[in-house]
């Protein structure tokens, strides 16, 4: 039973552009204020934000004919939970370098929104292939908005990229912190909206 | 009535599905996690000792680890220092007795090898068995002191406390006239990007040479790092910059008995580790040189 139309490609592609949870849905901005200040941050976020998203689509997209509609979200919360301990365990134990650098971001994603959203709104109707077709282009489409965010605010907040001093002095420290966060969020929003704007505007010609 | 049976069973078979999956991680995984934990102190604890690739650790290199305890014997309250003593070609405990003058009040035996000794739960047993009910104990912390060749090379204390966010783990060490050997950040929760950068060499190298004396009155100061200062402490990570043994002593020379600088709009956790640090270290100099006086009056044999 699927519900979706929408071609494995299609599905990927609006993840990562069309329906960009950061520039887009406007979802799980608390990450993308807070810990966007770096290029890092936002791979290592964007990493631990993909796997936890691609294992709890696909186990609520198989169990989901199974789940009590009354007590959905709980079982999501649930399973985001487990899928989100068992990475920190299993990264702890046998990854210690990357536990190191991603440890932290592991343990904040229990409360994401977009992990949630794409449970809710895709996951429980669609089955295990779309849904982990979708978990990936979500995750990485909420990778390359950090990615960028964290490359504007790094670039103008300490004038480097990735750690390495490319300006050889800091432009503005306000960037780096989080209140910039909002206004960068804001611009880079406007930004993709104009493109597309454009860019249907150009098809339509 | 039949509803919300339903709901009930569901939600409960769900969590306990989920806590047997993390429950099975855990076990699984237990063993290793605490592996690379203690791997990654015993690095951090040979880096601020200064011994690495291009300074191999001598060979008899050993580390002993004294905890200490607050003991309550009816009204009254001392200190319990667990001490690793040589018996027989075997390293095992005393714990040693000291009021809160810092005078000698009695010592026990406590059998239980050094490796042991490290899990708190098996300590704790040892403990039991050797003091007697009316007796209560309470572990405070633990330090180790690192020996070669019959002398201290150091000694390295784990430490927590509050930074901005939440609390700081740390590991200080001190060479054994307390000067200051270095510090490394082990876990904490401070902003990226801002608190974040205590863990950075431009911070925490600030505090590798400061005397014991410098120390007391350490303070932190809002001014911007002179630059060929920030290049000397980061010139172990960095290898662009060369400096000449000269110039190194030079640098040093000129900014050792600075105060710490203060990382870029935070202010708060610079001073929160400074202050933690600072803490750790006078009240760790105080109870070693208390804990020594003893040790050499009763002529308790320690293995450090």
């Amino acid at each position: 039973m699927s519900t979706t139309t929408k071609s494995n490609a299609q599905l990927f592609m609006d993840g990562i552009l069309k329906e960009n949870p950061i520039f887009k849905l406007a979802l799980s901005m608390c990450p993308a204020v807070g810990i966007s200040t770096s290029v890092m941050n936002g791979v290592l976020l964007g990493t631990a934000v993909l796997f936890v998203q691609v294992f709890s689509s696909c186990t609520i997209s198989l169990v989901r004919n199974y789940i009590h509609p009354k007590i959905r979200i709980p079982t999501y919360t649930l399973t985001i939970a487990t899928w989100v301990t068992v990475i920190d365990l299993v990264l702890a134990a046998y990854v210690p370098g990357a536990y190191k650098a991603m440890g932290m971001f592991v343990r904040l994603i229990v409360a994401f929104a977009i992990i949630t959203m794409r449970l809710e709104m895709f996951a429980c109707k669609e089955p295990v292939h779309k849904s982990f077709v979708d978990a990936v282009g979500m995750g990485l489409g909420f990778m390359f908005g950090m990615i960028v965010l964290g490359a504007v605010r790094e670039l103008l907040g300490s004038g480097m990229l990735l750690g390495y001093d490319v300006l050889g002095f800091k432009p503005l420290l306000f960037f780096v912190l989080p209140s910039a966060g909002f206004f960068v969020v804001g611009l880079m929003m406007a930004f993709f909206n104009w493109i597309e704007v454009a860019y249907n505007r150009r098809k339509e010609v | 009535m039949k509803e919300i049976m339903k709901i009930t069973f569901a939600l409960t078979l769900s969590c306990i599905i989920a806590a047997s999956a993390m429950g099975l991680t855990f076990t699984v995984t237990a063993k290793a996690k605490k592996h690379n934990h203690h791997m990654n102190v015993q690095n951090a604890m040979m880096d601020l000792l200064g011994f690495g690739a291009d300074n191999p650790a001598p060979s008899d290199l050993a580390f002993h680890s004294v905890y200490r305890y607050i003991v309550e014997d009816g009204d009254e309250k001392f200190l319990g220092y667990m001490v690793p003593v040589e018996k027989a070609g075997q390293e095992t405990y005393e714990i040693v007795f000291i009021d809160l003058d810092g005078n000698f009040v009695e010592k026990l035996e406590v059998p239980i090898s050094s490796e042991l000794a490290q899990e708190e739960h098996d300590r704790g047993k040892a403990l039991e068995k050797a003091l007697p009910p009316p007796k209560t104990f309470v572990y405070a912390d633990a330090s180790v002191i690192a020996t070669a060749g019959g002398k201290r090379l150091g000694y390295v204390l784990p430490g927590q406390f509050p930074g901005f966010r939440t609390f700081i783990h740390t590991l200080v060490a001190m060479d054994p006239t307390f000067e200051l050997l270095g510090l490394e950040v082990m876990e904490h929760e401070e902003d990226a990007g801002l608190g974040a950068e205590i863990e950075e060499d431009y911070f925490k190298n600030q505090f590798k040479g400061k005397t014991y004396e410098r120390l007391k009155t350490l303070e932190v100061v809002k001014k911007p790092l002179p630059e060929e200062y920030r290049k000397y402490l980061e010139r172990d990570k960095k290898k662009g910059e060369v400096f000449t043994e000269e110039q190194i002593a030079e640098i040093r020379q000129q900014y050792k008995d600075d105060d710490i600088y203060a990382i870029t709009a935070s202010t708060i956790s610079s001073v929160a580790v400074t202050d933690g640090v600072k803490n750790l270290a006078k009240k760790f100099a105080y109870r070693m040189d208390k804990l020594d006086g003893v040790l050499k009056k009763q002529k308790i044999r320690a293995t450090f």
